[in-house]
């Protein structure tokens, strides 16, 4: 479960004070799958930043599973980032000099699970987004849609309580969109995993289950399909 | 993450940008061969130069009277010397010996008069300790039957305008510092490759001084080539004990600016060498910077999945290291090749023949690396490209994931 209190993002404080996020309180529970929409400057992204603990908020909490990660330490907000949370990003943000299949398993090396464990959960993940005969191509050698299959298998690969992704389709053809919308369903229905996304796309608000709506850094609705 | 990882990550990184990459490692690669050669010349030169004198009249060993070094006067004999010969004779390091008589005085002729030193020998043990007998431009090297004849070095010969059969005068102070003058007659003109050594000594037959010396007879410098010049110190204090009125000295205390330039060249060469590879690194520092602002996302993008810090500079140094290394073999053994080809052709250089000659040194210039030496450079491209890594791995870690990937 993801809590956000009071949660503040104020850009410049004091001269030309930027309320990116302005006290939201929001709640987001196990399993959801929870599109959060605004226009462009709404926030959006400032929050996803904030609850993934990339961002330090101005002030508020946000807890996680009952932790507040705000707290936390730099080097231990990285290692929470890294057991707990999952990113999935715009612009895929792979390693170029990696395959696919080093790709995903990089984080797992990043948690120091050993070599077999590792391979039979890439190999799985690989699976699971349809892409194991491309497991040895490097990013460059994959479609858009196949590198951010590979970007939400890599965000999978430590077995995340969430998934956070900004505008994942937004470099995505229509068959690509569908494609990935389908995995990531089926992810969050088998294995319960909870996916919050910020987005335009109106094909991924249609396959949300909530909708969030965000205006100049506040919550003006909360949806549930 | 284990280290392989990391390290495996870095070195694919080096080569995503393979002409940025080729260029940086280039330069480390020139680097190192410029620096080697200036070593090898430096070396070259130095070990031409103490050759030329060991060969020439220093040889590895001389003994004279103590007294002699402070005084010249010809009284002052080595003591003990069938002794010293005896043991000398018996000493399987030693290939052989020669005996002279030194006589410090004037060489004249109509055109003038020079300060020299006239080193009365006999040639045929001459010839098995210094080389003169190679050095020989005019005339011979005492096949004359007259006794009085004299070799004169090029130099000397050119500012008293003196040719073979040219006749000189000597003028010495002899044991009771009365003045003796002896005629010779010029029967070879030497050329040793030092212009000072060819202007200031003169090669004559002991034979020829000790007839105008009834009175006198000994020798008072006894040069000893060995098999092998590191063997100098051993021997050297083994002749110590023959007499205490001796004094026996090994090249390099004889002629102390040959000893302290070569250490001195060692320190200097590791100056220039640190100065070239300081010079490299600002431009692997710079093609590091432009790799890290070029991968800003990226980098980014490793902090938000949780790549902890000491992992992103890892990375960054192992890059940067990287760089070096793989320079580092091809830099030397190109080095090497190249040195180990000059060292058996070498390098002509009677462009600068005059200057060589003011140096002590010949013309053709023969390369010498010792091995260390690349064992050093090898550490100290390895150090500069460990120091290099730290500012590019720093500026790694300064980048903030949030603005970094843009979205998260």
């Amino acid at each position: 479960m993801i809590e956000t209190k009071n949660l503040s993002k104020i850009y410049n404080p004091g001269k030309f004070e930027v309320k990116a996020v302005n006290d939201v309180n929001s709640l987001f529970k196990e399993g959801e799958f929870t599109s959060v929409v605004g226009p462009s400057g709404s926030g959006k992204t400032t929050f996803l930043n904030c609850v993934g603990g990339l961002d330090n908020p101005t002030s508020g909490d946000v807890y996680i599973a009952g932790e507040n990660i705000t707290r936390l330490s730099g080097s231990d907000i990285i290692q929470y980032r890294l057991k707990n949370i999952g990113f999935v990003f715009q612009s895929y943000n792979l390693i170029p000099v990696l395959s696919a299949k080093e790709n995903i398993e990089m984080i797992m090396l990043l948690q120091g699970i050993d070599e077999k464990s590792r391979r039979l959960r890439t190999d799985e993940l690989l699976n699971q987004v349809d892409l194991y005969e491309m497991k040895d191509r490097r990013p460059s050698e994959l479609s858009g849609g196949q590198q951010q299959r590979v970007a939400v298998a890599r965000a999978l690969a430590s077995k995340p309580k969430f998934i956070l992704a900004d505008e994942p389709t937004a470099n995505l053809d229509t068959a690509s969109t569908s494609n990935l919308l389908d995995i990531m369903s089926k992810l969050n229905e088998n294995e319960k995993i909870t996916f919050i996304f910020s987005t335009h796309d109106q094909r991924v608000i249609d396959r949300a289950r909530r909708v969030v709506t965000l205006e100049d850094g506040k919550i003006v609705s909360d949806t549930k399909k | 993450m284990n280290i392989i990882t990391l390290i495996k990550i870095s070195w694919r990184n080096v080569w995503r940008s393979k002409l940025r990459s080729f260029v940086v490692i280039m330069s480390v690669i020139f680097g190192i061969l410029g620096g080697i050669i200036m070593i090898a010349i430096s070396y070259g030169l130095n070990e031409e130069r103490m050759n030329n004198a060991v060969d020439t009249y220093l040889s590895h060993i001389q003994i004279h009277n103590k007294s002699f070094s402070e005084d010249y006067n010809i009284k002052f004999k080595i003591d003990n010397l069938p002794q010293i010969e005896k043991a000398i004779n018996n000493d399987d390091r030693v290939v052989s010996y020669s005996k002279r008589i030194i006589l410090n005085g004037m060489l004249s002729n109509s055109n003038g008069s020079y300060s020299i030193q006239v080193k009365g020998i006999n040639p045929s043990e001459e010839i098995k300790v210094t080389n003169t007998y190679e050095k020989i431009i005019e005339g011979e090297y005492f096949k004359s039957k007259r006794d009085n004849t004299i070799l004169v070095g090029k130099k000397l010969a050119d500012r008293l305008n003196l040719k073979i059969k040219s006749k000189v005068v000597i003028t010495f102070q002899d044991e009771n510092y009365d003045l003796t003058s002896l005629l010779y007659r010029v029967e070879g003109i030497f050329r040793s490759g030092n212009s000072r050594y060819d202007g200031a000594n003169v090669f004559v037959r002991n034979l020829s001084i000790t007839k105008n010396l009834p009175n006198f007879s000994g020798f008072h410098e006894m040069p000893i080539l060995l098999t092998d010049i590191e063997l100098r110190d051993e021997v050297k204090n083994e002749l110590i004990p023959y007499s205490s009125n001796n004094i026996v000295e090994a090249w390099d205390d004889i002629s102390k600016d040959l000893a302290y330039a070569n250490e001195m060249l060692a320190a200097v060469l590791y100056i220039f060498m640190m100065i070239i590879l300081i010079g490299l690194s600002f431009g692997i520092v710079n093609t590091m910077l432009m790799a890290i602002l070029e991968r800003k996302r990226e980098i980014g993008m490793l902090m938000s999945i949780g790549m902890n810090r000491y992992k992103i500079f890892l990375m960054i140094c192992f890059e940067t290291i990287f760089l070096s290394l793989v320079a580092l073999p091809f830099g030397l053994l190109s080095s090497y090749f190249i040195v180990e080809y000059y060292s058996v052709v070498g390098i002509d250089l009677s462009v600068v023949e005059a200057g060589l000659e003011n140096f002590g040194v010949g013309t053709r210039l023969y390369f010498k690396v010792p091995d260390e030496q690349y064992y050093i450079v090898a550490i100290m491209v390895f150090i500069i490209s460990i120091i290099s890594s730290i500012f590019p791995s720093l500026r790694a870690l300064k980048i903030n994931p949030v603005e970094a990937t843009k979205t998260f």
